[in-house]
């Protein structure tokens, strides 16, 4: 009996539902003036495309390199606006802090692609400097930080925070509006009918919760194969 | 005093803010904290059920795994751990799919309020019955249950700690882990784990040189350079110190489990050894459980003893009343 493809299927499809769900939310939030949480959609619009085509091969596109720079990049960008945040609110871990983590994991999935034990993601064109292997030490660290933003996203009382933090502006009026912070500027499908009621369930804190831990749960699947 | 009455709380998301705008937080439920610690090792347990070989029969897949944890045993644990690894080996892709969906179910019933205690009461059930029919008892009964290896059975950990955790409102003193039971049983819990932890160190082979060295030989391969390297220390070490070594651990079992009817700052003082102890162990001879060399189902019981540990770290305010009854133990000896 060889490897249960039908598992890596399932999880590619789930990768794709999440950057499709991101693509909606950035659809939502490009007609809004307000960008906040806009980062985030981009991330997992982009993590979500690029870990569907590591589960499934014949669903990877675009050169290894352009994916590397695409996460390094917003790599760096989140750890700036962490130190922002923490420039800004005093020392706390910021919600961007695990997206820099996420983006980070990316890019050593992309420069060493194989496992430790020679088991490998099956991802097509690999990186040039794909001869190396990550430190199975650091996937597990990696895997495990996933995991736990995971269940304590889950677990938060501020639902959407994943997505727009805990201590933003947006989030103390979507808190008691019961609404996502995405969509400040009310779009006009949101006044009422079935478009309204699907823009209200699009934008449902919960959903954006959900994403994430899709997201990372599938992440951390990824790392522990290249164990 | 003009600082905190520009503190602000803003009630609606529970977050305070202090006078320069920085975020206070609200206050935080230890227990619930490590309740969500539990869930993640729980989540980690669950996706590593489903790495690829689980799904396979053979020597290298989950039915070889348990077929191996029969050998050695009496009749009446092979028997129960051989029929469970048949059941497995005949339909390995339902079965190691259902083992991970109630580990995943475990892990985010935990989550949440309203499923937290059926959550719990799974996992001790679940815990119990790897136990004993995909661990076959953790070894106890040949005598090579050694907690060098992870004995009792690292399963053994997420039931008692399951038990700790049970949701309970009310203050976390003397320590956290009194929350859910009471002092007294809470008190009972550490005394017994270590006590038993200390036997099983002493006992059987726990205390012999070759077969300690064995543990960490027989886990050495596929590990990456730097923990080959710690092996290469820890082995030929375990082969030449053993015996002292594990009297020196039931020792400190022994010690940490009397340490919770002793001051606070000795409970305290014993819970870092202990705790720096089976890290050690948990890198040098447990090897992380194997998850590294990609064939693991968990971390092995090094994490969770961890966290047991912490469960009992004394509260400030169990220190402060400590003090209290101190001194008002002096003015009367005095008076």
């Amino acid at each position: 009996m060889g490897d249960p493809f039908w598992l890596y299927y399932v999880f590619a499809g789930a990768m794709l539902t999440v950057a499709a769900y991101s693509l909606g939310l950035l659809g939502l939030s490009l007609r809004s003036s307000d960008p906040v949480g806009r980062d985030i959609d981009i991330a997992h619009l982009a993590m979500g495309t690029a870990m569907a085509g590591m589960f499934v091969v014949h669903w990877a596109f675009g050169p290894a390199w352009f994916w590397e720079a695409a996460f390094f990049a917003l790599m760096i960008w989140f750890l700036v606006r962490s130190a922002q945040s923490v420039q800004q609110y005093g020392l706390h871990i910021p919600h961007e802090g695990i997206h820099a983590v996420m983006s980070l994991a990316m890019v050593l999935m992309y420069l060493y692609p194989m496992g430790a034990t020679g088991a490998a993601m099956s991802m097509s064109g690999s990186s040039s400097a794909s001869h190396g292997i990550l430190d199975p030490g650091i996937g597990l660290i990696l895997a495990v930080m996933f995991f736990g933003s995971a269940i304590f996203t889950l677990a938060s009382p501020h639902k959407g925070s994943s997505h727009h933090g805990t201590h933003r502006r947006h989030a103390l009026v979507y808190a008691t509006a019961g609404a996502s912070s995405a969509v400040t500027a009310t779009p006009p499908e949101s006044n009422g009918g079935i478009a309204g009621r699907g823009v209200r369930i699009l934008t449902a804190p919960a959903l954006e919760d959900l994403s994430h831990v899709m997201m990372c749960v599938g992440m951390g699947f990824m790392l522990i194969l290249m164990l | 005093m003009a600082d905190t009455t520009l503190a602000t709380t803003d009630v609606r998301l529970g977050l305070e803010h202090d006078a320069q705008g920085r975020i206070a937080g609200p206050a935080r439920d230890a227990q619930r904290t490590f309740r969500l610690i539990l869930a993640t090792v729980w989540l980690t347990d669950a996706v590593l059920q489903i790495q690829p070989f689980m799904f396979t029969r053979g020597s290298n897949g989950f039915s070889g795994m348990l077929h191996g944890m029969a050998s050695g045993n009496p009749g009446f644990v092979a028997r129960t751990v051989t029929w469970n690894a048949s059941i497995v080996s005949h339909q390995p892709v339902v079965t190691n799919a259902l083992f991970a969906l109630i580990q995943f179910v475990i892990a985010f019933g935990i989550v949440y309020p309203r499923t937290v205690r059926p959550a719990l009461a799974l996992s001790i059930v679940w815990a119990l019955g790897v136990w004993w029919f995909g661990e076959g008892a953790g070894g106890v009964f040949l005598g090579a249950a050694t907690p060098f290896g992870g004995g009792p059975g690292g399963v053994l950990y997420y039931a008692v700690l399951a038990v700790l955790l049970w949701p309970h409102q009310g203050p976390d003193e003397p320590f956290v882990a009194a929350r859910a039971v009471g002092v007294r049983a809470a008190r009972l819990i550490w005394v017994g784990v270590w006590g038993l932890l200390a036997v099983l160190t002493v006992v059987g082979s726990g205390r012999r040189p070759t077969a300690l060295h064995d543990l960490v030989t027989r886990v050495e391969s596929g590990q990456p350079g730097w923990l080959a390297h710690i092996d290469k220390v820890s082995a030929p070490f375990l082969l030449h110190h053993g015996t002292a070594t594990a009297i020196l651990l039931a020792a400190v079992c022994a010690l940490a489990g009397a340490s919770i009817y002793m001051a606070p700052w000795f409970m305290r003082l014993m819970i870092v050894v202990v705790c720096v102890a089976f890290a050690a162990i948990w890198i040098a001879v447990e090897n992380l459980g194997g998850i590294l060399a990609g064939g693991a189902t968990d971390p092995n019981s090094g994490p969770l003893v961890l966290l047991l540990a912490l469960l009992y770290w004394p509260s400030r305010s169990n220190v402060t009343s400590s003090r209290r009854v101190d001194a008002l133990a002096v003015e009367v000896a005095e008076v």
